[in-house]
C-alpha cells in the first residue's frame, strides 16, 4: 500500500549495498560470540581466586552496610472498601455547632481541619470566632486522656460504669443529694438526658454556672418584666449604642454576632447608603468593643452607677439620688449628650451595660424602655438561651457540699476547681462528697479531685444539639469517630440511669424527631444538612417598666461606694483566652490580644500615668491584692484609655492542669471575683505593690503609635458625608513615573486582589486563627514570640493616637505623646496587614534564586524549595509582612508544647506544606484555595464566579472586612469595593503597586462629642 | 657643575646601614626558616580559640538554625552582613596597594603589599564564610550559582544584588589569589633553594618551576602588571556591588545613590587601617623595622585621613539629602540614626571614623607608632559600627511602625564574629611562618643602598673630583633631605 512509508535503517539499506544485503540475511547483523564463550577456553576461564574473594567481600559490606539503614516502617492500611464520599483530596463538609454557634465543618480524609461559618445558619452566617476557628486544635491535643479513669487508674468503661452505678445507689440509698453541675447547657437533649437522670435519681438536680456569669441580667430582667432569659439584641437596628463596659464587640454573650450586627451599619455597604451608626462607650479597661467606639469615655467602675443614674436622671427628667460625676467632666459631659441623641434617636437606640449587678441591669432595662428599645433593638420574646447559670444556686452547691449533704456530683463542662470564686471552700465541700464525677477530656483541675474521670469527646466526635435562641435550634453531628476511648457525657448518664435508649446519636434523633421537627416540617436529614432548624418567631413585644427604682438606686450608689478606692480593680475576659477552657490551644495563646497584642500572658494593664505616678515602669511585675486577701504577681502593662485609678487583669489564665501549652501560663485572676447580692461581680479594688522583678510580656507590636504617616487614613463622618473621598488622600494624586512601563505584568486571566474596609474591621484576631489553621502556621511559644518571631501571615497593627484636650489636634508621634498628661482622650485604628501581592514586589528583585516571583494572575508566590533563606526580600518589604522560619518548628523538640507531634499534627492541612527551618513564608493569598475554585469551576464547564473562591480570613471575618476576588471582573465585589472612594493604597507612594486596598476609617464624632473631651 | 647629572636621590625605601641582598633574604626569610618565637606562639594560640569559638558557633547554627542568632521579623540583617560588609572593605587595602599603587609606580608599596594581599585574602575568606552562614539553608548556597541543573530550567536572579555580590567577592578573590601568589613565586623559589629535605620538595612544587632567568623575570613582570590592569576595576567595583546591595532596595536609610562611592572610600579607610594594625605588630615582632619604615606608616596614615574624610562628607552627604528630599521616611530615618535607640552605635561610628582620623593631621600623632596602632584599632571599630548602623538601625524602624522592633545578639552572634577574628589571625599567623610576610625579590629592586655603597667607595679611593663629590652631598641634603654625617667625615 502506498500509505506504508519505509523508513530506512540507513543508508546502506537505501542503496542495498552488498555487505548489507549479506548481513541483513542474518538475524543478528554481527555474529554473537556465543561460540567463543561456550568453547572450552571461555568455559575453562578461571576466576581467579582473589577476585572472587574481592566481589564477595565487597558484596558482603555493601550488603551489610544497606541492610543497617533502619528503613522506617509506616503501616498504612488502605480503604477495603472505599466509603462513598471519601476522596482524597477532595474535602467533605459536615455543619455543627460550637458553643451554640452553628459552623460548618471541613474535613479530609475523615480528618476535621477547618471549621467555617454555616452559610445557611442565618445569624451566624457572617463569620466566626477565634475560638471556633481554633477548636480543631482541641480535638487533636495531645494533652488529652485517652481512656477513662478511676481512681487515678486507666479502666474501662464496663468498671468504671460498675463503679458509678454501685456508688450511685449508696447514695440514693443514703437519700444524699446528687447534683450535675454543667455550665449553661443549651442543648435541649443533654437537658432531657439530665430530666431522665433525675427521674431515675430523684435527688439529682441540675446546677448551672458560668465562671462569667450573666445571671444579673436574667435576674433583673426577671424583676423588671417578670422573664428570667437573657434578651436577644438587635444591634443591626441601633443607630446609636450607648455601651457601659459591655464588650459585645468581644467577649459579650454572643461577639461575633453582635459584629456582623454591628459593622452591618458601619461597613462600606452601608456608608453607600450613608448610613453609619453612632457608638459611645463608658468603660474603665480598654476593650475590643472600646476601641471601635466612636467616642470612648473613661470611666472609673465605681463610676459606672452614678454615670447610669444621670443618665436615667437626663433622659426621663426623674431625680434618682447619687446621679454624680463629680471627679470625671468628661463623662458627666458625655452623659448629658448621650441622653440628647438617644431621645433623639427613640426605638432606634440601644444602651447596654456589661455589669453582671442586678441593680444595675435593672437600672438599664430603665433606660432602654423609657428609649423604647423593647420590641426593636431588644427583643425578650425570642430570649438567647447562651447563658442560663445561676450564681445563687452555685453558691448554694458550695455550702450544701460543705454541710455534707451532697453524695455525688458530676461535672459536665464545666471546671469549677479552677475557675469558681471561692476555690478553697468549693475544694474542701469536694471533699465531702462521696462521689465526684468528671466528665472531662483531660485531668483538669476539677478532674484531678474527682474519682472518675469518665472522658468525653470533642465536640467534633461528639453528637448533640443546641438551643441558642428560642426557636432556633441547630445540631452537633460527628465528624470523626472518637479518637481515644471517650464517651459522651449523656451517653454515660443514660447507661448509668438505666435508660431505654442508651445510645446518644438515637435519643438526639429521637429528640429532635418527637420535639422539634414537627413543628418547623423538616426531616432529620435536612438537619444534617442545614444544620439549623428555625421555627417561626414571635413577634418582639414592647415592654413597660413600672418597678420603682429608689431602691434600686440606692443599691448602686452603696455598691458604687465600696468600690471606691485608689485602685479599682476589674477583672475581665480577654478576646484570646476567654473563660480559660481553651487554655491548652496553643492557636489561641499565641493569639495576640487586639488592644495590647500580648500573647501568652495575662498582665496588670494600667494607665502609663497612673503607673508612672505609682513609680512602675511597663513590665515591672508586681503584686495585685484584692480586698477578698487574694493576690497575684503580674508584670505591669501600659495601657492608653485605661481609667485612672483602675487596674484590669484578663480572666482564663493560670491553669495548672490544662495540658504542655497552657499550664502555668499567666496567673489566675477568678478568685478576684467576688460574690454579693446573689451575683459575681467582676469588680473589686486592690492594692499594688512593687515586687523588684521585671518580665517582659511577649507583644507581636511594640510601637504603638502610626508617627503622623499616612499609613492610616480616616475622616469623620460628617466630612464623609460631604465628600466621600474625605482623608482618603485620593484629590492629591502625584503623577506617578514608572521604571517598568514597558515590562509590566500581563494578567490577561485573573488579578486577584483584594480590599479592606477599616470601618468595618474590629481587630478581633478571628481571621488570624483561620489563616493560622488553614495555612499549617505554625506556633513559636512565647520566647519566640518576645524575640519578635512570630510566624502569623496576617496580623492587625493596631495604632493609638491621642487627641490633645488643648490644642484639638490628633497627636501620633511617640515623642509629643510622651509629653501629654492625659491619655484617656485615645483613639485607635485597627488595620490588617498581609502580604500586599504588589505588581512591582521589592522581594522579587532581591532574591538570587528566584524563590519569590509574580504570577500571571496578579499573585506574589513563594516557592519554599527554592528559598536559601538569605532574608533579603523580607528586609526589602516595606510592610514587613515576611516570615522567617528561624527553627525547624515542625520538628525541633524545643517546640514540643505546641504543635510538634505526629497526633497533632493531624489537623494540619494537606493542601499546605510545612515549611521547614531556613525557608522563607508568607500570605499566599490562599492559593490552594484558588485553585480549587478555579478547579471545580472547570469541573462544572463553567467560567469562575465572583465569590467562588473565599480566602480563609474572609471567611472567618464576621465584620465583612475583607473583601477579595478578580480585579479584572469590573463587577466583582472587590473591583466595586476598590473603586470606592474611600480606597487608599498603604505606601502608594512608594509605588510597589500594592494588590491590597484599604478603605478609609470614618468615625461617627462631631463638635459636639469633641467637647466631651474638651 | 661638571656634566655629571646624578639621579635625584629620595629618601631610602629602606633603612638601615650597608644592607645587602644576602641581609634582606637572610632577614625576611628568618620567620619562615627559624621555630617560631613565644609572641608568635602567643597569638597563634588565642586566635585558634578564636577559631575554634568560630567553630563552635558556627556549628551551633548549622545545627539548630539561623533562630539561635538574634534577629526577628523585621531585621533580617545584623551582626552576619555587618561582619561580612566590615570584611570585604578589609579586604580592600590588599588590591589598592597592590595594583593601583603599583600602576602607579608607588614604589614604596612593595614592602606592604605581600601581607595586605595576604590580608585581604583572608579578610575575603572571612566574608565568604558569611556569605554562607547567614543562609537559612547553607548547604543549599551553590543554588545562588548559575550552574547548570536538574531542577527544571531554574536559572540565577540576574536582578539580584545578592548574585552580583557573589559574582563580584568570587572574581575578586580569584583575582587577589592569583595575584598574591604570582608575587610569591621568586620568593617561594628563593625559599626552596634555601631549603632541605621535605620542605624543599613542598616548596618546589610551589615554587611551579621558577628558574631566574630573565625570561622568567619577563614573563613575571609582564603578567603582574596584566593582573594589575585586571584588579585595579575591582577595587571599586566589588564595594560598590556590596553597596548595591542596600542601595538598590526600598528601606530608608538604603536607598541611597552615594553608596558606592561612599562604600568605597569606607573600604579603603578601613582596609589601610587594618594594615597597619597587622604590620605595626609585625615589623615590631618580626624585625622588620628597616623595611617597614615610617615612611610607610606616615603615607598610609595620609591615605586614611583622605578617605576618612571622604566618608565624613557621606555621612553629612546623607543627612542632607535626607532632610532635602522631603520624604518623611527618609527624614525619620536619620533623625533615628542620630538620635533614637541606637544613638550611640550612631557617635560611636562617627566618633571613630570621622573625629578621631583628624588628629592624624599632627605630625606628630601620624609617626607616632602607638597613636597610629591605636587609631587604626579604633577605625576598625568604627568601621564595624558603620555597618551596623546601615544595617540594623535603617532595618529596625523602617515603613510601618507596628514592625518596629529592636535587635539583641546572642552569644552565637557575637561568637561567630569574634570567631571570625580568630579565623583570620590563625590563617594570618600560618602565612608568616610558610611565606615571606614582605615581597623579596621586590623590595630587592628598590634597595639603593648598592649604588649608594659602590658611590661612598669611589668617593673614598679618590676617583671622583672635588667638585662633583660636593655636589652630590649637596643634592642629598636638597632633595633627598638626607644627613649624610657619613659623607661629611670624607
Amino acid at each position: 500500500m502506498e500509505s506504508n512509508k519505509k523508513y530506512w535503517k540507513g543508508l546502506e539499506e537505501l542503496n542495498k549495498t552488498p555487505d548489507f544485503v549479506e548481513n541483513n540475511k542474518n538475524e543478528f547483523a554481527e555474529p554473537l560470540p556465543i561460540e567463543d564463550v561456550l568453547s572450552e577456553a571461555g568455559l575453562s576461564t578461571v576466576t581467579p581466586r582473589r577476585d572472587f574473594l574481592k566481589a564477595l567481600g565487597f558484596g558482603l559490606g555493601a550488603v551489610t552496610l544497606a541492610a543497617c539503614q533502619k528503613a522506617p516502617v509506616h503501616k498504612s492500611i488502605p480503604y477495603l472498601v472505599r466509603p462513598e464520599e471519601v476522596v482524597p483530596g477532595i474535602p467533605n463538609y459536615y455543619v455543627s455547632t460550637y458553643k451554640g454557634n452553628s459552623v460548618k465543618v471541613k474535613t479530609v480524609v475523615g480528618r476535621p481541619i477547618k471549621i467555617e461559618a454555616n452559610q445557611n445558619s442565618g445569624t451566624f452566617n457572617r463569620g466566626t470566632d477565634a475560638q471556633a476557628q481554633a477548636s480543631v486544635l482541641d480535638l487533636y491535643d495531645v494533652s488529652k486522656l485517652k481512656s477513662p479513669l478511676l481512681k487515678k487508674d486507666e479502666t474501662t468503661w464496663a468498671d468504671l460504669d460498675k463503679f458509678v452505678k454501685a456508688e450511685l445507689n449508696k447514695v440514693q440509698a443514703s437519700g444524699k443529694k446528687i447534683r450535675v453541675v454543667a455550665s449553661s447547657l443549651n442543648s435541649p437533649s443533654a437537658k432531657a438526658v439530665i430530666a431522665d437522670f433525675t427521674a431515675k435519681y430523684p435527688t439529682a438536680k441540675l446546677v448551672q454556672y458560668d465562671s462569667i456569669s450573666y445571671t444579673g441580667i436574667i435576674k433583673a430582667n426577671e424583676n423588671s418584666f417578670g422573664k428570667a432569659v437573657l434578651p436577644k439584641y438587635n444591634f443591626e437596628k441601633a443607630d446609636l449604642i450607648v455601651s457601659f463596659a459591655a464588650d459585645f464587640l468581644g467577649t459579650w454573650i454572643s461577639g461575633e454576632e453582635f459584629t456582623a450586627q454591628y459593622t452591618s451599619n458601619r461597613d462600606y455597604k452601608s456608608l453607600e447608603k450613608k448610613k453609619m451608626s453612632r457608638h459611645f462607650q463608658f468603660e474603665a479597661g480598654m476593650s475590643l468593643t472600646g476601641t471601635n467606639a466612636d467616642t470612648r469615655i473613661a470611666l472609673k467602675l465605681s463610676e459606672e452607677g452614678p454615670a447610669l443614674i444621670a443618665l436615667y436622671n437626663a433622659i426621663t427628667g426623674a431625680s434618682l439620688s447619687g446621679a454624680g460625676l463629680p471627679d470625671n467632666t468628661n463623662a458627666d459631659k458625655a452623659i448629658k449628650l448621650v441622653a440628647k441623641e438617644l431621645l433623639q434617636n427613640k426605638g432606634k437606640a440601644l444602651v447596654v451595660a456589661g455589669s453582671n449587678d442586678v441593680s444595675v441591669q435593672t437600672l438599664v432595662n430603665a433606660i432602654n424602655v423609657a428609649i423604647g428599645s423593647y420590641g426593636t433593638t431588644i427583643d425578650l420574646d425570642n430570649a438567647c438561651k447562651r447563658y442560663e447559670g445561676n450564681d445563687a444556686e452555685f453558691a448554694l452547691l458550695v455550702d450544701e457540699m460543705n454541710r455534707g449533704e451532697v453524695g455525688a456530683v458530676f461535672f459536665l463542662n464545666s471546671n469549677p476547681a479552677y475557675d469558681a470564686i471561692n476555690n478553697k471552700a468549693f475544694t474542701e465541700g469536694l471533699a465531702k462528697v462521696a462521689l465526684k464525677v468528671s466528665f472531662a477530656d483531660r485531668e483538669d483541675e476539677t478532674a484531678d479531685l474527682s474519682d472518675v474521670v469518665a472522658i468525653t469527646p470533642n465536640y467534633l466526635e461528639a453528637w448533640g444539639d443546641a438551643n441558642t435562641y428560642e426557636g432556633y435550634y441547630s445540631i452537633v453531628q460527628p465528624t470523626i469517630n472518637p479518637v481515644f476511648n471517650s464517651r459522651q457525657a449523656e451517653q454515660s448518664l443514660l447507661i448509668w440511669s438505666d435508660a431505654p435508649v442508651q445510645d446518644y446519636y438515637e435519643y438526639v434523633r429521637n429528640y429532635w424527631e418527637k420535639n422539634i421537627l414537627p413543628s418547623a416540617g423538616k426531616t432529620w436529614k435536612d438537619v444534617l444538612q442545614t444544620g439549623v432548624i428555625t421555627t417561626s418567631a414571635r413577634a418582639a413585644g414592647s415592654y413597660g417598666f413600672t418597678l420603682s427604682l429608689d431602691a434600686v438606686a440606692a443599691a448602686i450608689v452603696a455598691s458604687s461606694k465600696t468600690l471606691k478606692k485608689d485602685i479599682e480593680l476589674q477583672v475581665y475576659e480577654s478576646i484570646p483566652m476567654r473563660d480559660g477552657k481553651q487554655a491548652n490551644n496553643a492557636f489561641l495563646q499565641e493569639l495576640p490580644d487586639p488592644v495590647s497584642k500580648v500573647t501568652w500572658d495575662n498582665y496588670v494593664a494600667l494607665n502609663p500615668r497612673q503607673a508612672e505616678k505609682l513609680g512602675y515602669k511597663e513590665f515591672d511585675v508586681v503584686s495585685i491584692k484584692a480586698e477578698n486577701g487574694y493576690s497575684v504577681d503580674l508584670p505591669v502593662l501600659f495601657q492608653p484609655g485605661q481609667a485612672m485609678g483602675t487596674a484590669s487583669v484578663a480572666l482564663g489564665y493560670g491553669r495548672t492542669k490544662a495540658g504542655k501549652a497552657g499550664n502555668n501560663v499567666g496567673k489566675n485572676a477568678f478568685p478576684f471575683v467576688t460574690y454579693t447580692n446573689g451575683t459575681l461581680k467582676y469588680a473589686t479594688t486592690a492594692t499594688l505593690s512593687a515586687t523588684g522583678a521585671w518580665e517582659e510580656l511577649a507583644q507581636t507590636q511594640t510601637h504603638y503609635s502610626f508617627e503622623g504617616r499616612n499609613i492610616v487614613r480616616e475622616a469623620t463622618f460628617k466630612d464623609f458625608l460631604k465628600d466621600p473621598a474625605a482623608g482618603s488622600g485620593n484629590h492629591h494624586k502625584h503623577k506617578v513615573y514608572d521604571l517598568w512601563t514597558t515590562d509590566k505584568h500581563e494578567m490577561l486571566g485573573n488579578n486577584w486582589v483584594m480590599a479592606i474596609d477599616l470601618n468595618a474591621c474590629t481587630g478581633c484576631g478571628s481571621c488570624i486563627v483561620a489563616c493560622n489553621v488553614e495555612n499549617n502556621i505554625p506556633v513559636v511559644g512565647k520566647d519566640e514570640v518576645r524575640r519578635r518571631r512570630e510566624m502569623h501571615w496576617l496580623r492587625i497593627d493596631r495604632y493609638y493616637s491621642f487627641n490633645d484636650e488643648k490644642t484639638g489636634h490628633n497627636v501620633t508621634e511617640e515623642k509629643e505623646i510622651a509629653h501629654m498628661d492625659n491619655l484617656d482622650n485615645v483613639s485607635v485604628v485597627h488595620q490588617p496587614m498581609l502580604c500586599q501581592h504588589c505588581d512591582h514586589a521589592p522581594c522579587e528583585t532581591v532574591c538570587p534564586v528566584l524563590a519569590t516571583v509574580h504570577s500571571s494572575d496578579g499573585l506574589n508566590h513563594m516557592a519554599y524549595n527554592r528559598c536559601v533563606g538569605t532574608r533579603y526580600c523580607a528586609n526589602n518589604c516595606p510592610y514587613k509582612v515576611r516570615r522567617f522560619n528561624w527553627f525547624n518548628y515542625w520538628n525541633d523538640s524545643r517546640f514540643d508544647n505546641y504543635l510538634n507531634n505526629e497526633f497533632t499534627q493531624l489537623v494540619l492541612n494537606p493542601d499546605v506544606t510545612t515549611r521547614s527551618r531556613g525557608v522563607m513564608e508568607k500570605c499566599s493569598m490562599c492559593i490552594q484555595r484558588i485553585q480549587a475554585g478555579k478547579l471545580s469551576a472547570k469541573l462544572e464547564k463553567r467560567a469562575l464566579k465572583d465569590g467562588d473562591i473565599k480566602m480563609a480570613c474572609q471567611e472567618a471575618c464576621s465584620a465583612n472586612a475583607i473583601i477579595f476576588g478578580d480585579k479584572n471582573d469590573p463587577n466583582s465585589e472587590v473591583s466595586k469595593a476598590l473603586r470606592s472612594e474611600r480606597t487608599y493604597y498603604v505606601l502608594e507612594e512608594i509605588n510597589v503597586e500594592p494588590g491590597i486596598g484599604y478603605m478609609t476609617k470614618i468615625r461617627n464624632i462631631d463638635s459636639e462629642t469633641k467637647e466631651v473631651h474638651a | 657643575m661638571s656634566g655629571h647629572n646624578e639621579s635625584i636621590l629620595r629618601e631610602p625605601l629602606i633603612t638601615g646601614k650597608d644592607i645587602t641582598y644576602a641581609q634582606i633574604t637572610e632577614e625576611i626569610l628568618s620567620p619562615v626558616e627559624n621555630k617560631p618565637n613565644k609572641a608568635w606562639w602567643i597569638g597563634f594560640i588565642l586566635a585558634l580559640c578564636g577559631a575554634t569559638l568560630w567553630v563552635v558557633s558556627v556549628g551551633y547554627t548549622f545545627w539548630f538554625g539561623i533562630g539561635s542568632w538574634g534577629l526577628n521579623k523585621t531585621v533580617g540583617w545584623a551582626w552576619d552582613i555587618t561582619g561580612f560588609v566590615w570584611w570585604v572593605g578589609i579586604g580592600h587595602a590588599g588590591t589598592l596597594i597592590s595594583a593601583v599603587l603599583l600602576l602607579f609606580r608607588q614604589n614604596w608599596r612593595n614592602s606592604i603589599n605581600r601581607s595586605a594581599e595576604a590580608m585581604t585574602i583572608f579578610a575575603v575568606i572571612c566574608a565568604a564564610t558569611y556569605v554562607v552562614s547567614h543562609m537559612g539553608r547553607p548547604w543549599l548556597a551553590y543554588w545562588v550559582l548559575p550552574l547548570p541543573n536538574q531542577f527544571g530550567s531554574l536559572w540565577v536572579n540576574f536582578n539580584s544584588p545578592l548574585v552580583w555580590d557573589m559574582f563580584a567577592i568570587s572574581t575578586y578573590f580569584s583575582v587577589s589569589l592569583l595575584f598574591w601568589y604570582t608575587g610569591l613565586l621568586p620568593d617561594i623559589a628563593t625559599i626552596r633553594d634555601r631549603a632541605t629535605g621535605v620542605r624543599k620538595k613542598i616548596y618546589t612544587i610551589f615554587s611551579f618551576g621558577w628558574t631566574g632567568s630573565v625570561k622568567t623575570w619577563q614573563r613575571f613582570e609582564a603578567v603582574s602588571l596584566i593582573l594589575a590592569g585586571i584588579s585595579t576595576p575591582l577595587v571599586l567595583s566589588v564595594h560598590t556591588i556590596v553597596s548595591m546591595d542596600f542601595a538598590t532596595s526600598v528601606i530608608p536609610g538604603w536607598h541611597t545613590t552615594i553608596f558606592p562611592p561612599y562604600f568605597v572610600a569606607g573600604a579603603i579607610f578601613s582596609g589601610f587601617a587594618m594594615v597597619l594594625t597587622l604590620l605595626l605588630v609585625v615589623r615590631k615582632v618580626l624585625g622588620l623595622e628597616n623595611y617597614i619604615t615610617m615612611f610607610h606608616i606616615e603615607s598610609m596614615n595620609k591615605i586614611i585621613i583622605l578617605t576618612g574624610s571622604i566618608v565624613g562628607v557621606a555621612y553629612l552627604t546623607e543627612f542632607f539629602i535626607a532632610w532635602y528630599s522631603g520624604s518623611q521616611y527618609e527624614q525619620y530615618a536619620f533623625i533615628n540614626r542620630a538620635t533614637g535607640p541606637y544613638w550611640w552605635a550612631y557617635w560611636m561610628m562617627m566618633t571613630c571614623n570621622v573625629i578621631s582620623p583628624q588628629l592624624l593631621w599632627f605630625k606628630k600623632v601620624r609617626t607616632s607608632i602607638a597613636a597610629t596602632w591605636i587609631l587604626s584599632i579604633v577605625v576598625n571599630i568604627g568601621m564595624w559600627f558603620e555597618r551596623f548602623v546601615i544595617i540594623v538601625t535603617s532595618l529596625h524602624r523602617d515603613y510601618l511602625p507596628s514592625s518596629w522592633t529592636m535587635f539583641y545578639p546572642t552569644w552565637v552572634d557575637v561568637g561567630v564574629f569574634v570567631g571570625s577574628i580568630g579565623v583570620f589571625f590563625t590563617l594570618f599567623l600560618l602565612f608568616l611562618r610558610v611565606l615571606p610576610s614582605i615581597a623579596i625579590a621586590e623590595v630587592k629592586m628598590i634597595l639603593k643602598s648598592a649604588s649608594e655603597q659602590s658611590k661612598m667607595k669611589l668617593i673614598k679611593e679618590g676617583h671622583l673630583d672635588k667638585e662633583h663629590v660636593a655636589e652630590y652631598i649637596e643634592s642629598l641634603e636638597k632633595f633627598d633631605s638626607v644627613k649624610q654625617e657619613e659623607y661629611a667625615k670624607i
